[in-house]
């Protein structure tokens, strides 16, 4: 047997059954754990929140997020690997911080992307870099709570109004950089709707018509991606 | 929106939500991230060594990555203010710690709280509108963690089914959904007045300003700093409209 068939053999019978198992079973606790401080709100603080506004709030996400809880997962597996993605996933900022650490480190290591070697380097250099991470958030945030409580009230307020705006446009600039037109469309269609809701044109809807504003802005947004993919008029990502 | 007036007192849910209660329950989901780096880096290292990786290679990686996290864990840190002013430390911490980026987690909690009405900045928002956050956010957070935690042994196959030659299609229908998210965020703001649509518009413009400088000098550092600068000027351009022009509609 060659060396690079044991090591082919050492990492798929191994090593990937090991990160699947263990992938799975920490990736459910996580989920798990994750609801400890909205059990926290309801059993200790006694805060129960009206059934409608959580089902309101859910689907509301699911139909903002839930075609990119798919997507994401399936877009990144080629470059993260196995390992990578339980990682990634589990921890976030993937784009901004996992996928830079994983390319630098195979670089350094000078081993290749999409080898078992590969993948091996990235699961030790997203490790580190996962440790790194929550170091500096733990950090920053008892350092920044403070920081926040101790601003005059106007501050605060700034802060609290302020702030969001701005990442939500950022955040549009960052994605409608690379589609301009369909950014345009999304925007047309987002605001009319927002306008309808504004204006009680969508009250007839049953509940708070949120979840309407939001379907048609994301669906209405992706149906003309797609009509443009197909009619060349915008450039396909590199 | 008059954020200045009638705000003598904080808003009440804050005492809730930077409660030592809210620390303990945000910790042990932290704790299992850390856990599973832990079990995944001895794990690698060890098979590592078996599939003739050296101790140098080995290590290498292990400091680039750390090294290469800190700038952008730094410039996330910008980014959690946000989330600090808006749903406390605990959750903030919490949720960025775990599957955390700040385009959901922002968005999900004003998606919570609007199902009572509130937006964030407004007064009197209320411990249930806070709690109605948090339980969006949790809700919404755990799709990736089960679409990962059972579909990725299997995601070769589904990604052969799904894809299967359309490549250049997955991007586009990722960017659509995304645009058409923040589009319907941002219009939110638009219609909220005058300071809200200033901040919003500079900060979309600082951001492709910076991400145009970063790509033409090749400087990675200035795209990891883009957000929390478009954050910055569009915080202060906020203010200023505001002092200037009052709520606006």
């Amino acid at each position: 047997m060659s060396p690079s068939d044991s090591s082919e053999s050492v990492y798929e019978s191994n090593f990937i059954p090991y990160i699947n198992r263990w992938g799975r079973i920490t990736s459910l606790l996580a989920v798990a754990f994750s609801f400890g401080p909205a059990l926290t709100l309801l059993a200790i603080f006694d805060i129960v929140p009206p059934a409608g506004a959580i089902v309101g709030g859910f689907l509301s996400v699911a139909v903002t997020f839930g075609l990119i809880w798919f997507i994401e997962p399936i877009s990144y597996y080629p470059v993260l690997g196995i390992p990578g993605t339980y990682m990634a996933f589990l921890s976030g900022n993937i784009s901004n911080l996992r996928l830079p650490c994983a390319a630098a480190a195979q670089e350094s290591a000078d081993v290749d992307a999409g080898t078992p070697q590969g993948s091996i380097i990235s699961t030790i250099a997203i490790a580190g870099s996962i440790f790194v991470n929550i170091t500096i958030l733990t950090v920053g945030v008892f350092a920044l709570v403070p920081v926040f409580e101790a601003l005059p009230e106007f501050g605060r307020n700034a802060l609290e109004s302020y702030l969001v705006p701005a990442i939500f446009g950022a955040i549009f600039a960052q994605f409608g950089r690379d589609y301009p037109k369909v950014a345009a469309v999304g925007l047309c269609i987002a605001l009319a709707m927002t306008l309808l809701m504004e204006f009680g044109l969508l009250a007839f809807l049953p509940g708070v018509p949120l979840y309407a504003v939001i379907f048609v802005s994301v669906f209405g947004t992706i149906y003309a991606a797609k009509v443009m993919w197909e009619n060349d008029m915008i450039e396909p990502d590199s | 929106m008059e954020w200045y007036s009638n705000t003598a007192v904080a808003p009440a849910y804050m005492d809730v939500a930077n409660s030592n209660w809210l620390w303990i329950s945000a910790t042990p989901v932290v704790l299992m991230v850390l856990l599973q780096a832990g079990l995944f880096l001895r794990r690698a290292w060890k098979n590592g060594q078996e599939m003739g990786l050296s101790d140098d290679q080995l290590r290498s990686g292990l400091k680039t990555g750390v090294i290469s996290a800190i700038g952008p864990a730094i410039a996330v840190l910008a980014a959690m203010l946000a989330l600090i002013a808006t749903i406390g430390g605990p959750v903030a911490w919490m949720r960025l710690s775990v599957i955390g980026s700040v385009a959901f987690e922002l968005p999900a909690a004003e998606i919570g709280i609007s199902q009572l009405g509130y937006g964030f900045g407004d007064d009197g928002i209320t411990e249930t509108a806070f709690a109605t956050s948090v339980w969006t956010m949790t809700l919404g957070g755990i799709g990736w963690l089960l679409v990962v935690a059972v579909g990725t042994p299997h995601m070769e196959k589904a990604r052969e089914r799904i894809v299967g030659g359309r490549d250049t299609l997955l991007p586009i229908v990722t960017s659509g959904a995304m645009l058409g998210a923040f589009a319907y965020f941002v219009s939110g703001e638009i219609t909220s007045g005058a300071p809200e649509t200033g901040s919003a518009a500079v900060g979309g413009l600082v951001m492709l300003a910076l991400l145009k400088l970063a790509d033409e000098r090749d400087v990675q550092w200035i795209r990891e700093w883009a957000l929390g600068s478009a954050m910055a000027v569009g915080l202060v351009v906020g203010m200023v409209v505001h002092a200037a022009a009052g709520g606006g509609w």
